[in-house]
């Protein structure tokens, strides 16, 4: 009962927040509560489940590209296209998984990333249904119950979006299934020892994973109306890697903290440095991996117990 | 859990106070936004342009500025990612522009417009040739006065008029704009009743174009038309080409036209046709191009005057529109007419006519042959 | 058939461009277990390299190319003892490496693009760009010579594997590294060794694919996945397995490209389509390492 307060807490909070802030800064709001949404579920799929896999923003991509054509080529109304997409995400996702899961390591990161750059390759192909390199554009959220649902209320859906993602997985880490993952990440074969089915439990978690990417990009599809190959292209998901190990991977606190900084640094950095954030990722990264595996959470941790011993 | 909501609270409120505080202070200036790319897979064509219009508003403003207010370029950098690039249009509208010019690749100028049509913000690109940025979203504040494909492609059909081509090949990459170009030739050349009988790719990463050329040489066409823009992949193409004996004539895109093919092409574009804007005999051209020398110590190229011909037209509607008001500046720049810029051919101008919100002169591109490495001279002028 | 054998040289130079690749690849795993994925990355520092003694320099070829190996040789040797180095003694997970190096491509990536600008630049080729005709065989002077220098530098390494009691110490590592240390091969040295010689397998690569690409920032990555395709496809077990999977490769690429009645962009998804297939049937590769010998 109590979480649930917390939680309607939180999503007021979040979405007062949001009908607060100017143009400009809404739009970095949306985008950077997406990316949080992204990097959770990314933290579970490769932190907590110990999965290299280069294909979340593809999932993020198939939901976006799905929701919009269902609704306007396929012309399904609003409910069932986001049915539509949820099983059209997790279908994919299992026919991915099912084989790709037996690999292990970096062969699993090669499959993925492969299967990532031939999504791009088919959505270039497309021609009219997925318009190709250019993309789609020119499409509006349909009204919901007959009221348009823009501006600060559309904050609110992806406000509740990132909630519902975070509770589904932190459910999911509290639970046995959480503790297979890491047992299965940690040992395979210890944890098939102890009554672990390894492979349904990888199977589940990419499964799960991908399928609220997916989700989180049907979401997208209406923050700019604009959906093209470029947007969902190889250097993002390095950058989520990149923000789910500075943050601390296996940590949810990690996630958030891994993408609000990268997020928000390129935007403050500009005037300073110019534009060669991606530098400076990359010295990050090979820092903490070098230096403080943990993450930044994990730097947050130590300071705090420093503190308190004291 | 507590705890987590604590770090993310802070986290979250950390980045509000990051961003509020970057709201821009009062000046009296008119302000000018600009989208470019100054890392992203554009960069080497963002920033040319970039760097044309940052020079005409220090020209202007040594003259006096813009009803008498000093102009000052905001720029953002969406690093060639075309949601970046949305939000950079948003940061800019905010910062109270008047004006937002976008350099960067085709699709992330189309997302930004999905802000400027929101905010009824007047927008331009001097530069993209995307021929459906102003077809796919349906925004009056929009205008496109890059060289659209379809008139590259009209004008380079015109000068080989009398070569009576009836079968060519097509051949591009697989970016965006090279896919989009590619539809328009082959659009126009289908028009023309002459046959495509080879349309290759040759996708970014290539090692070599052989295989794609070998094809080209079997179905043996009259012409070949290159309509890519990624320069490595053009080089290949070009390589391929004489490796293999080709003769066919080769007509290429105004990305031909980009001065960095004379040095990673050497001694592969003799006789190249390619179709320019840029015409060093035109008057206009050559006042800018002294003036720029002087001015920086290099000379421009016909990347820079895309840029400068941008902030001059959106110098000169404001000054008709009297005010920094978007409805009057819309209306102003709508009814541009015969404006003489610095890009084109000698009888060239700038117009929207008609309602139309492409406003480079159909009959204003020049065609253009290599001679040795070097950029020969005019052959042939517009489309007709 | 003339297109097929001249279409032959020309597949057979990107195979061993390939196959080079795979073999920096390769020369680290074996002993290491490690995924260097920057390894694209290490071509375009070294096709750059070219560039500037080559092209700005416009130095004598064989000097050059000496030069920029032998600064291949002290990058890969200096990436290893700075990033991986730690990592490996202090014991950390395997995938930490990998996402070291994960990091250091970016590094290099943006250290190039902010040193050379995004212009591609030329880098001459070694004898030219004339054509050499063999009969029937036709292809172009670089060609010829990318395929005699991967051949050479096969040759070579099989023969340091095969033959030397060093190469003989990589296999020990690579077979198992504890056992190996007991026996007193000196770890360090190896790791440094492998990462070195990696760098140089990865730069030749580099400077022998520019002169047709151009030197240009962004070539590393597509380099860096044709190379590991063409190491899944050839088996990581044997370093003839990474000329084979080069080979095969090129060849699927380029005869797809030619022959196929396939749409000219979906050819682009062959090589992901190999790779895929290949991953899921047979990770192992083709060739399978060779038993240890009694």
């Amino acid at each position: 009962m109590r979480q649930w307060i917390v939680l309607a807490i939180a999503a007021l909070v979040l979405s007062a927040i949001g009908f607060a802030l100017g143009a400009y800064q809404t739009d970095v709001y949306r985008k950077l509560l997406l990316w949080i949404t992204l990097a959770l579920g990314y933290n579970f799929l490769f932190g907590i489940s110990g999965q290299v896999a280069f294909s979340h923003f593809t999932f993020y991509g198939i939901g976006a590209y799905a929701i919009v054509i269902l609704l306007f080529q396929v012309g399904l109304p609003l409910p069932l296209a986001v049915l539509v997409g949820i099983a059209l995400c997790v279908v994919l996702a299992l026919i991915v998984a099912i084989p790709a899961t037996r690999l292990e390591g970096f062969y699993l990161a090669l499959a993925t990333l492969a299967f990532a750059q031939l999504f791009i390759v088919v959505l270039n192909e497309g021609g009219a249904v997925t318009g190709a390199a250019g993309g789609l554009a020119n499409y509006r959220l349909p009204d919901v119950f007959g009221m348009r649902v823009t501006g600060p209320w559309y904050t609110v859906v992806i406000v509740l979006l990132l909630l519902s993602t975070w509770t589904i997985l932190w459910r999911l880490d509290r639970s046995y299934f959480g503790r297979a993952c890491r047992a299965v990440r940690d040992d395979p074969e210890a944890a098939r020892a102890m009554g672990v089915n390894v492979a349904h439990t990888k199977i589940i978690a990419y499964t799960v994973t991908s399928a609220l990417a997916g989700m989180a990009g049907m979401v997208y599809a209406f923050v700019d109306n604009t959906v093209n190959p470029l947007i969902f292209g190889l250097e993002n998901v390095f950058l989520l890697l990149f923000m789910v190990i500075v943050g601390g991977s296996g940590r949810h606190a990690g996630a958030v903290v891994g993408a609000v900084l990268l997020y928000l640094l390129p935007l403050v950095l500009s005037p300073l440095i110019g534009h060669h954030h991606a530098l400076v990722f990359g010295v990050f990264m090979v820092v903490v991996v070098l230096f403080q595996p943990k993450g930044l959470i994990g730097l947050w941790d130590m300071l705090r117990k420093r503190g308190g011993r004291a | 859990m507590k705890k987590f909501f604590l770090h993310k609270a802070l986290t979250v409120m950390a980045g509000a106070m990051v961003l509020l505080s970057s709201a821009a202070f009062a000046q009296n200036t008119i302000k000018i936004g600009m989208i470019t790319d100054k890392v992203g897979p554009a960069k080497g064509y963002a920033e040319p342009v970039a760097q044309g219009a940052v020079y005409a508003v220090k020209e202007l403003n040594a003259k006096g500025g813009l009803l008498g207010r000093q102009i000052e370029l905001l720029v953002e950098d969406d690093q060639g990612k075309p949601d970046v690039s949305a939000t950079a249009a948003r940061k800019l509208v905010d910062s109270g522009v008047a004006f937002i010019l976008s350099v960067s690749l085709t699709p992330a100028t189309q997302q930004a417009q999905s802000v400027t049509r929101e905010s009824k913000t007047p927008h331009m690109t001097p530069s993209n040739s995307g021929d459906t940025l102003t077809t796919q979203v349906d925004n009056a504040n929009f205008w496109q006065t890059g060289p659209l494909g379809s008139t590259q492609i009209s004008t380079l059909l015109s000068y080989a008029r009398n070569k009576n081509y009836k079968r060519v090949a097509l051949v591009t990459d697989n970016s965006d704009l090279g896919q989009l170009t590619n539809r328009f030739f082959k659009a126009e050349l289908e028009k023309n009743n002459i046959q495509i009988v080879s349309e290759e790719v040759v996708p970014r990463g290539s090692t070599t174009a052989d295989p794609q050329m070998q094809k080209v040489r079997a179905a043996n066409p009259d012409a070949m038309f290159m309509t890519g823009v990624l320069t490595p992949e053009n080089a290949l193409i070009l390589r391929s080409y004489r490796q293999l004996g080709l003769k066919a004539p080769i007509l290429g895109n105004y990305n031909m036209s980009i001065p960095v093919y004379s040095s990673i092409a050497k001694g592969l574009l003799d006789g190249v046709v390619f179709v320019d804007a840029f015409d060093p005999a035109k008057a206009e051209t050559k006042r800018f191009v002294e003036s720029y020398k002087k001015d920086t110590g290099t000379e421009p190229y016909n990347l820079n005057g895309y840029g400068y011909d941008g902030i001059m037209l959106v110098a000169d509607a404001i000054k008709r529109a009297g005010s920094t008001d978007k409805d009057k500046i819309r209306e102003a720049m709508q009814s541009t007419k015969a404006y003489k810029g610095v890009m084109g051919s000698v009888n060239a101008a700038y117009g929207f006519t008609d309602g139309k919100r492409t406003g480079f002169d159909t009959n204003g591109m020049v065609v253009r042959v290599y001679e040795g490495d070097a950029q020969g001279k005019v052959v042939h002028v517009g489309n007709k | 058939m003339n297109d097929f054998l001249e279409l032959l040289v020309g597949a057979t130079a990107s195979g061993c461009v390939y196959a080079l690749v795979a073999l920096s690849y390769l020369l680290i795993t074996r002993p290491t277990g490690v995924i260097n994925f920057a390894v694209g990355e290490w071509s375009m520092l070294a096709a750059f390299g070219g560039f500037v003694l080559l092209s700005r320099l416009s130095l004598p070829y064989p000097v050059g190319m000496v030069l920029v190996l032998g600064g291949m040789f002290l990058i890969g040797w200096a990436t290893e003892r700075l990033t991986v180095r730690p990592l490996l003694e202090k014991g950390a997970p395997a995938l930490a490496p990998i996402l070291a190096l994960l990091g250091m491509l970016v590094v290099f990536r943006e250290v190039v693009s902010l040193g050379f600008g995004p212009d591609p630049q030329p880098v001459p080729p070694s004898f030219g760009f004339g054509r050499l005709e063999l009969g029937l065989i036709a292809g172009s002077y670089q060609s010829f010579f990318i395929i005699a220098v991967t051949l050479s530098v096969f040759a070579l390494t099989w023969y340091f594997f095969e033959r030397t009691l060093a190469g003989k110490s990589f296999e020990a590592v690579a077979i198992d590294r504890r056992a190996a240390a007991l026996m007193g091969i000196n770890l360090r040295r190896v790791t440094s060794l492998a990462f070195a010689g990696s760098a140089v397998v990865a730069g030749l690569a580099g400077v022998l694919v520019s002169p047709n690409v151009s030197a240009h920032y962004l070539m590393g990555l597509p380099l860096a996945i044709q190379g590991f395709t063409a190491l899944v496809i050839g088996g990581v077990g044997r370093v003839e397995g990474a000329l084979l999977g080069g080979l095969i490769l090129a060849f699927a690429e380029q005869f797809t490209v030619r022959y196929a009645p396939v749409p000219p962009g979906l050819a682009m998804g062959v090589p992901l389509v190999l790779l895929i297939v290949f991953l899921l049937l047979k990770p192992t590769g083709l060739l399978r390492a060779r038993e240890a010998r009694p």
